[in-house]
This record gives C-alpha cells, sequence and structure tokens, in this order.
C-alpha cells in the first residue's frame, strides 16, 4: 500500500526539512534552557562538594554562608573540635569582588581559606596548570574562566597577588568564577577599611575586630558519626546555625536558585507550548494546502483513515526531525553560553516524550480539517 | 434492470430552509444504460454539478431514489453508510482538470485506488500499465503530474477513473481545458471506454460539438431533468 505520508514529505523534502529546522531551533533553545537549569544545580554543589565538609556552623538564625549573610569568630573551629565527633575543622570567607582584567573588572567568588589548615576547599583534580596556595600570604589560585596566566600579578585591596595556580570548572553558587586566597589576605579584602574609616572609627571610640571574623567553619566526622547528631550537638553548646552537608546543598539548590529554576522552568513550558502551536499551524497550514486534493481523495473513495493516518504521520515524522535538529543544534551552541549549561540524557528522552506528545495533539487540528473537508469541493461548477 | 447503470426516480434538492430555500433538481427521473455515453447539458447554475454529485453519492438528495447498478443506493435516505466504498467501487470520477495528487507519480495515481479496493500492488500495477498503455502514455508510468502536458495528465486522470473498473464514470467537463481538437479526441475516447468496458458515462459539457458524439443528452429545463435522444434535443422536442 503507498505510504501517503511519505510520498508527500518526499514530493516536498527541501520544504519540510527547512521547516523541521525552524522547529527544531525553537527546540534546541527548550533544550538549553533545561540545560541552564542544571548547569545552575550543579554550579549550586560545586563549591560545596570540594569543600567536602560534613558540618557547616554559620552565625546564628542564619541560613549563612551563602544563602544569607554569616559572621563568626575565628575561634570557632577550635571550640567546634572538641564536640564529640568531629575530626577536621577550618575557617572559611566567601565574598564576591570585582577582578580588574584588560582593563574592564569581572565579578569573582573568593574563597578565603587557611592554607596549612585541616580542610582544603581546592579540589585537586580542578588544578589544571600550577599548585594550590603554600604561603600565607599573597597567592592566588583562580579559575581558567577569568583569562589569568600563571605568574601574572593582580593587585586587589591594598595588594598585589601572584597567580600560583589555575583551576578549571570551579564556580560559585550563582556561577561566578572562582578565587582562592589564604585565610588571612581574604580576612583583610573583606574586612578592613581603609586608613582614613581606621582613624575615623577610632576617634568615634569604635574598635575594629573584624579581622577576628570568619564567614563559617567547617568540620568533617570521624567514621560512624552521623552528621544530624553532632550538628545537634553543636547548636545545643555553640548557639549557632549549624547545617549538615545535605542541608546546605538543599538551602542552595531550594532557597538560593528556587526563583531562578521557577522562572526557567516557566519559560521552559511557555517554550514548548509554543513549539506545540508552531508544529500545529504548520501541520494546519499543510493540510490546508492539500484540503483540494484530500477533497479529491475523499471524493474517489480514499478512506478517512489513510488521510488521517498521512497527517498524523506527517506530524509524527516532523517533531522527531525536529527533535534531533534541536538536539544537533543544542550540542552545537551550549559551549557558547558564559554560564555553565548541562545537556543530559534523561532530559532529552523528557523532552523527545514531550515534543511527540505535543505533535499528535499539533495533527488534531490537521485532521479535523480532513474529516470536515467536503468531498464536494473537488468539483467546480 | 440488467443492462441499467444509473436509475434515478423523482429525484429532488433543495438548498436551505424557509425563505431561504431554494430548489435546484425538482424531478429527476430517468435511466443510463450500460455502455452509453450521456452528455449533460444545461446553463451554469442550471444543477448538473448538483444532479453529478447526488448520483456520485457525494450530495444527499431531499427526496426520491438512485440506484447504481442493481443496488438501490438511496431511497428518501442513504440506505448504506458506506458511500466512499460505493464511489471507489461503482465510480470514476473525472474532472474539468485533471486534479491528479500532485506527489504522486502517475502509476501511484492510477494504482491508489486499486490497491485501497484490496488489490494487490503487482496486480494493480500491471493493470495500470495496460491502462496507460492503451491512452499512449505508458513511458510517463514513472513521472510526477507536474512534468506532464495538460492532455497528457487529462489522460492519466481518465485512466485512474477506469482504474476501478468502474460500472458509471462521472465526468464533470472533462474537455474544459483542451482545445477542440483534443475535446473531440477525449470525448471519442469516452465512448469507445463506454462501449468497451460497458460503463455508463455522464459528461457534463458546455460544448455543443460533443453532442453528436453522445447516445443521449440529459438536459435541466425548470429544475426538471429530461433525457433526451440527440435528435430530440436537436429538434428541441421536448424543451
Amino acid at each position: 500500500m503507498i505510504n501517503l505520508a511519505y510520498k508527500d514529505v518526499s514530493h516536498a523534502l527541501g520544504k519540510f526539512v527547512v521547516t523541521s529546522m525552524g522547529v527544531g531551533m525553537l527546540l534546541g533553545i527548550v533544550m538549553i534552557m533545561i540545560g541552564v537549569y542544571r548547569g545552575m544545580v550543579i554550579d549550586a554543589q560545586v563549591l560545596i562538594n570540594d569543600i567536602n565538609a560534613d558540618i557547616w556552623v554559620v552565625q546564628e538564625n542564619t541560613l549563612g554562608p551563602f544563602a544569607q549573610s554569616s559572621r563568626v569568630h575565628t575561634d570557632l573551629k577550635d571550640s567546634i573540635k572538641a564536640i564529640d565527633g568531629v575530626d577536621k575543622s577550618a575557617n572559611l570567607t566567601f565574598q564576591n569582588i570585582q577582578m580588574p582584567i584588560n582593563g574592564t573588572d569581572e565579578r569573582a567568588f573568593v574563597v578565603g581559606y587557611d592554607p596549612f589548615g585541616e580542610i582544603n576547599p581546592i579540589n585537586p583534580k580542578t588544578i589544571i596548570k600550577g599548585r594550590a596556595i603554600l604561603k600565607e600570604h599573597y597567592e592566588i589560585v583562580t579559575t581558567d574562566k577569568l583569562g589569568y596566566k600563571l605568574n601574572e600579578k593582580i593587585a586587589l585591596g591594598r595588594h598585589e597577588y601572584r597567580v600560583v595556580g589555575i583551576t578549571h570548572g570551579t564556580v560559585s553558587s550563582g556561577g561566578d568564577p572562582l578565587v582562592f586566597l589564604s585565610l588571612k589576605d581574604a580576612q583583610e579584602l573583606q574586612f578592613s577599611y581603609s586608613n582614613f574609616r581606621i582613624r575615623s572609627d577610632r576617634e568615634r571610640g569604635i574598635k575594629s575586630s573584624a579581622q577576628q571574623l570568619v564567614n563559617c567553619a567547617v568540620a568533617t566526622l570521624k567514621s560512624g558519626y552521623n552528621p544530624q547528631m553532632v550538628a545537634k550537638e553543636i547548636q545545643k553548646y555553640k548557639h549557632k546555625s549549624v547545617y549538615t552537608q545535605s542541608q546546605e546543598k538543599e538551602i542552595l539548590t531550594k532557597n538560593l536558585i528556587k526563583m531562578a529554576s521557577k522562572q526557567i522552568g516557566m519559560f521552559t513550558v511557555i517554550l514548548i507550548i509554543v513549539s506545540t502551536i508552531i508544529i500545529a499551524l504548520i501541520i494546519y497550514t499543510m493540510t490546508l494546502e492539500k484540503i483540494k486534493e484530500i477533497a479529491i481523495m475523499k471524493l474517489l473513495g480514499v478512506p478517512n483513515s489513510l488521510i488521517i493516518k498521512m497527517i498524523a504521520q506527517e506530524t509524527l515524522l516532523m517533531g522527531i526531525l525536529a527533535f534531533f535538529f534541536g538536539l544537533i543544534f543544542s550540542h552545537l551552541i551550549y559551549t557558547k553560553f558564559p554560564k555553565r549549561v548541562v545537556l543530559q540524557n534523561p532530559d532529552a528522552i523528557m523532552l523527545f516524550i514531550i515534543v511527540i506528545v505535543a505533535s499528535i495533539i499539533a495533527s488534531l487540528i490537521g485532521i479535523k480539517k480532513v474529516i470536515s473537508a467536503n468531498p464536494a469541493e473537488a468539483i467546480g461548477g | 434492470m440488467d443492462n441499467i447503470a444509473i436509475k434515478t426516480q423523482n429525484l429532488v434538492k433543495h438548498f436551505g430552509k424557509g425563505d431561504t430555500l431554494v430548489e435546484v433538481i425538482n424531478d429527476a427521473t430517468f435511466e443510463i444504460k450500460k455502455g452509453e455515453l450521456v452528455a449533460l447539458i444545461a446553463p451554469s447554475g442550471a444543477g448538473k454539478t448538483t444532479l453529478l454529485m447526488m448520483i456520485g453519492c457525494v450530495l444527499t438528495p431531499t427526496s426520491g431514489q438512485i440506484w447504481l447498478g442493481e443496488e438501490k443506493v438511496y431511497d428518501n435516505k442513504w440506505l448504506t453508510k458506506e458511500k466512499r466504498r460505493i464511489r471507489r467501487e461503482k465510480i470514476g470520477f473525472i474532472f474539468q482538470a485533471h486534479y491528479l495528487i500532485p506527489f504522486l507519480n502517475v502509476i501511484e495515481n492510477v494504482t491508489l485506488i486499486p490497491q485501497i479496493n484490496g488489490v494487490s500492488l503487482k496486480e494493480a500495477k500491471k493493470e495500470a500499465l495496460e491502462l496507460l498503455d492503451y491512452f499512449g502514455i505508458k513511458d510517463k508510468a514513472n513521472e510526477m503530474p507536474a512534468n506532464l502536458s495538460g492532455g497528457q495528465n487529462q489522460r492519466v486522470a481518465i485512466a485512474r477513473a477506469l482504474a476501478n473498473k468502474p460500472e458509471i464514470i462521472l465526468a464533470d467537463e472533462p474537455t474544459a481545458a483542451l482545445d477542440s481538437k483534443r475535446s473531440v479526441d477525449v470525448v471519442k475516447m469516452l465512448k469507445k471506454i463506454a462501449i468497451e468496458q460497458s460503463v455508463a458515462v455522464i459528461m457534463v459539457t458546455h460544448d455543443e460539438a460533443m453532442v453528436p458524439l453522445c447516445d443521449r443528452v440529459l438536459t435541466i429545463k425548470d429544475k426538471k431533468v429530461y433525457n433526451l435522444s440527440i435528435d430530440e434535443y436537436k429538434n428541441k422536442t421536448v424543451v
């Protein structure tokens, strides 16, 4: 039996392929949008995963240090070490700064840590050039995205820092590139005021204790200890907010990127609806273009089922082609985006199913037109 | 009844209702025998196409009866739900333009309906090639309609109308787009088909020159259908 869809598509192959490519680009954008969301979730967890601490201790009644501002004293890391089950502890600082690059400023996220401490936030696997910080002052590790070269000098605050290491794929929860400084340098950068401000504070009788502050203390546990139990203990004695690693991740993904993900989700849903409408309109137009032939076929006695099959097959074929064009398009352009875009197979499979369902829905409008086509329209006069 | 291909009895067709009611055919009672080529001649708007479509089970009459061969298909209501099957199996259509399916090549256009009727592709192709050969266009079997001339396409359309071995051919102004020589050729061809294949052909035409080539004339005057011999039509004895 003749496959009418195959014949019709072959007859106008160029037009069909170009139309599918157009819809495919739209689907490619949908894939990118999903990828942006996945990238945000991954970015949100990169730093937490690299630090790999079991416990996060932050300022009381805050969701710090990422979702909310948090300041704790430097000696906190020593006092929590006294809690049963804590193996290692360290102080960390986090802040956003503007990095000078080729005369312009680039936003970056500074992680301050004690290079001689027990917990190192730099994942050695991410270092692609140089090394981690080995001195207490004036060394910096930057991510490759910022474009600095090894041994390059960067002026930050009152000092210059030499690039001793370059990492890859290290970003903050907001997707900003990471730079690492020693804890003391980071504290000075975050908490030190200008000489004028210090003199002004002294005259007002204000004593600065900022250098004694960090944004949080983190700890790893000895094996066999339950992080939640230890967190409870720390909270009980230290009057701080304490989170386990999974809770901190949840704060980041649920609180910090909740709105952004909702926004992207909304945008993705709208794009899918728009794609469905576009496919439906294309199929409707294609059906209208063939309405005379359809009327003739009906007049000659071709059953509706055969004509409906043609419309449905063409719609499905367009959906499938558009999906694969979208897949190719998204894979060609996703690396060009400034922030991480993660294209995952399960998302592609889910989108494929949605496209198939959308195509079936889209074909209904064409099928309705076929059913209502009057065979008498084939005859003039 | 054995020799009758089309029979209508008191066939009536109205459009609209109440104040907007338009009476198109008021009384169509006639018989057409197998092997006859009948010209359907009437002024524009007289109801030629309406009559053709009622016989072709496309348009529902308001009242009356229709027989196609021995099968009574309409008696104030359709007696079958499978009007499309009746069209597919009993009727061949030829239009003013060829109206071939543009995305099917010549042989696919001709074999489409036989295949739907259950004929194997091999058998349908064999018979289609014979038909194309009969019309002198066998060498065009794999061409697309867009690559053929108007006359060649019209011959393919006639071959398509014959491919399902119909008992009736309904031709709606098949010569309107052709010059006079080709028109005569097409009508002669229809006459030959009617005789050789024992098919009843109703051909709508405006061209009086075609009348002598036909066996009878159906004409519509004041909404009434008259079935006349050629002489009766020429002498205007009834109308």
